[in-house]
């Protein structure tokens, strides 16, 4: 009761007061934008991010103009239920099994139940993929990107979001045509 | 009076949908009440009906000790959540194995960004013993206490003594 006759006072002031005051006014529309916060924190979690996409272990997918430009690029990070679906060659965020502030870019190689071929460093040269995880790894050469090969399968609670679309640059704006990419799980 | 109509409709849409979204971020990152069940924890809860509160601001294992209660995501199920008790943090060695039981004496280092986690009731809890170290990104929160059935309310102890060296 007492919050909406404030509200009311507030409002009067600023929009039929006959000296409307600048500052009132400007108060009451930060309060007004500060109340979307919320919406557009949940929205930015759970539904879709723009996210720029830093180091280079997606390149040359991602970040191909690395060595000439210091201009990064910028995807979709479409994060509406992350683990349905999945499919072999999906780019996809993950929050780093060894580091858990970190969010990193790599490929879906093998889900759950496939056999796969390991590559350096991995101790173990051939892997059944446990139930709930998928194995990923970068794109560039071995060696270039932490991926399953250095800390194994990963759980696919791990998982944050999805890359959809790059956003920047321009010239390569568009869907991810993720189903073009091709890694044989057992050479 | 068209107006006032039309505009009444959308301002309640636009309120619901700020407060379901403000109710639903803190419930994910300050403070979450939710019902435990299963045995694995036992006799710190009981198998149904306790009511528990979590700290989310332990999200991501951020400032989790060893003997701390943490809520995790199930790293081999899509959808469950469970509460295990941290045994060990990166670094630490801990048993394979259960004790009193063969194979109790194979040791591993928790690695970087993982920890242990066990059941307070081994015989009839599923978790790190079966899927190895659980990375701290899958840890939602610390369990700071029991709240239902009210005359049981506690705070969460982490169950480790002071000993004198």
């Amino acid at each position: 009761m007492a919050l909406s006759s404030l509200w009311a006072r507030l409002r009067g002031s600023a929009a039929g007061g006959s000296t409307p005051s600048l500052t009132r006014a400007t108060a009451l529309h930060l309060i007004g934008f500060a109340t979307w916060i919320p919406v557009i924190a949940w929205f930015n979690l759970h539904v879709a991010e723009l996210t720029v996409v830093d180091g280079n272990s997606m390149y040359p997918f991602m970040n191909a103009d690395r060595d000439s430009s210091l201009r990064r690029d910028v995807v979709l990070n479409y994060k509406w239920a992350p683990q349905e679906d999945l499919q072999r060659g999906m780019v996809v965020t993950l929050r780093s099994p060894f580091h858990p502030e970190v969010v990193a870019v790599k490929r879906v190689v093998a889900l759950e139940g496939d056999v796969i071929k390991t590559k350096k460093p991995y101790p173990v040269s051939t892997v059944r993929i446990p139930q709930g995880h998928v194995w990923v790894e970068g794109d560039g050469p071995p060696g270039s990107s932490l991926d399953s090969n250095t800390y194994g399968p990963v759980s696919k609670r791990l998982l944050t979001g999805r890359v959809t679309h790059i956003v920047y640059p321009l010239s390569k704006l568009g869907p991810v045509k993720w189903w073009e990419h091709d890694r044989p799980l057992v050479e | 009076m068209i107006s006032h109509l039309l505009g009444h409709p959308l301002r309640f849409t636009i309120s619901t949908l700020k407060i379901t979204c403000l109710a639903h971020l803190a419930l994910s990152h300050a403070l979450q009440v939710s019902p435990a069940q299963g045995p694995s924890m036992l006799p710190t809860f009981t198998v149904d009906g306790d009511w528990i509160a979590a700290d989310m601001t332990y999200r991501l294992g951020r400032g989790v000790k060893v003997g701390d209660l943490v809520l995790y995501k199930i790293p081999i199920f899509a959808t469950q959540n469970g509460v295990k008790r941290v045994i060990g943090m990166p670094g630490d060695y801990v048993s394979l194995g259960t004790p009193g039981e063969p194979g109790e004496e194979q040791m591993i280092q928790v690695p970087e960004g993982h920890c242990w986690i066990v059941g307070d009731n081994l015989p009839a809890s599923r978790d790190s013993r079966q899927f190895g170290p659980l990375p701290l990104a899958l840890i939602q929160g610390k369990i700071i206490g029991k709240i239902l059935p009210w005359k049981d309310r506690q705070w969460a102890k982490d169950g480790l003594e002071k000993v004198d060296p």
